[in-house]
């Protein structure tokens, strides 16, 4: 199962891990925001393109907004977003 | 504008005591104690003799700066710039440091607030002509608190008026929704442009330890450190690790938040390569 980890800071005390399917990146990003769309709003943009400003690190690596498109997420991966000004 | 304080080196422990986390977790407000754990340990820091500016740098003098060296900031080159909007953070078509409000917008009236929307590039870059560099965090904190501990640049009371925070215009704010109410009901009324205030306007009873003027509040701060946690067992947010040797230390708060983000040891890390918002400023520092 992929794990998703989200800013502290956005859950407010609640929890920040969550479980998420493996596929291509902006594919796993979509659907984790439509299982918890609580936390849409701040993953994707009004075209359903995962925000450009948010970063993505993937099992530490971050990746390039670029290869986001191209970026296979496996079964036992680790997604961590970063908000562009993280902490606070 | 452009005044430089002289500050006296010295050793200090940088960083925030368990009790003020202790305090934090007592306090009314929403975040988890892991939000602040990247403050701690506290750790031993010794400092050379430096200057640094008692103002943030201007709307004007990054004007002058443009107008002489044909800068052109990322959100410029980009096409817009990051504002926080009735429903949240969005890429602002236009918004720039000379439209902080978007397409439409103008800095009339702002000449004397903070330059907003430039990132650690135009902010390393305003620095460099000028002669001057982005302070470190160390001497970021050492200018806001002095050698010994405070919470505040002025001291360990909190007083509404002493900041340009979000509880200076909406009063005393505990939760995120009643921070969204305030921002909703300012969006509609006057659009989405920065709530910043001139440059000392709080001055002289909100100034630091040393002098400088809006260390807490006003516009979150660059500092030219490389993100990095005061101890790898630090207890913190697994995404603020993840941004420790990406991202560059962002220290002061701003207008946007409550008074737990502007305290002197609070730390928020910035990623450097191209970001910005509408509440997103600096001043310099030098050798002396």
């Amino acid at each position: 199962m992929v794990k998703i980890i989200l800013p502290a800071g956005w859950t407010e005390g609640r929890r920040a891990e969550f479980d998420g399917t493996e596929g291509l990146l902006p594919d796993v990003i979509r659907q984790f925001a439509a299982d918890n769309p609580a936390y849409r709003h701040r993953l994707l943009g009004p075209n359903d393109q995962p925000l450009t400003y948010v970063n993505i690190c993937v099992n530490d690596e971050l990746i390039p907004r670029y290869l986001r498109d191209s970026t296979v997420v496996q079964p036992d991966n680790t997604i961590t977003v970063i908000a562009p000004m993280a902490g606070g | 504008m452009g005044e430089m304080l002289a500050v006296p080196g010295g050793t200090f422990l940088q960083g925030s005591p368990s009790w003020l986390l202790d305090w934090l977790d007592e306090q009314d407000q929403p975040l988890p104690r892991q939000w602040f754990g990247d403050e701690t340990p506290p750790v031993s820091r010794t400092l050379a003799p430096y200057r640094i500016g008692r103002y943030l740098v201007t709307v004007e003098e990054f004007g002058d700066f443009v107008r002489k060296t044909g800068h052109r900031t990322d959100a410029e080159e980009a096409g817009f710039g990051m504002v926080y909007g009735e429903d949240g953070w969005e890429e602002r078509t236009g918004a720039c440091w000379q439209a902080p409000g978007g397409a439409g917008t103008d800095t009339s009236g702002y000449h004397d607030h903070p330059v907003v929307h430039v990132s650690y590039r135009d902010a390393s870059a305003y620095a460099e002509w000028a002669g001057k560099r982005l302070p470190t965090e160390s001497e970021w904190e050492f200018a806001a608190r002095g050698p010994q501990f405070r919470i505040w640049p002025w001291g360990d009371s909190w007083h509404t008026d002493n900041a340009n925070t979000a509880e200076y215009h909406a009063g005393s704010l505990s939760s995120l929704q009643g921070w969204k109410q305030w921002w909703s009901e300012t969006c509609r009324q006057d659009g989405p442009m920065p709530r910043t205030s001139p440059v000392g306007a709080f001055s002289a009873h909100g100034d630091s330890a040393f002098g400088c003027a809006d260390m807490g509040g006003n516009v979150y701060e660059w500092t030219s450190t490389l993100s990095a946690l005061y101890a790898e067992d630090a207890v913190c947010d697994p995404t603020v690790r993840t941004a420790v040797g990406r991202y560059r230390v962002i220290r002061g708060g701003s207008w946007m938040n409550f008074r737990y983000q502007i305290r002197c040891s609070e730390r928020m890390h910035g990623d450097p390569t191209g970001w910005s918002s509408f509440a997103h400023g600096f001043r310099c520092a030098d050798d002396g």
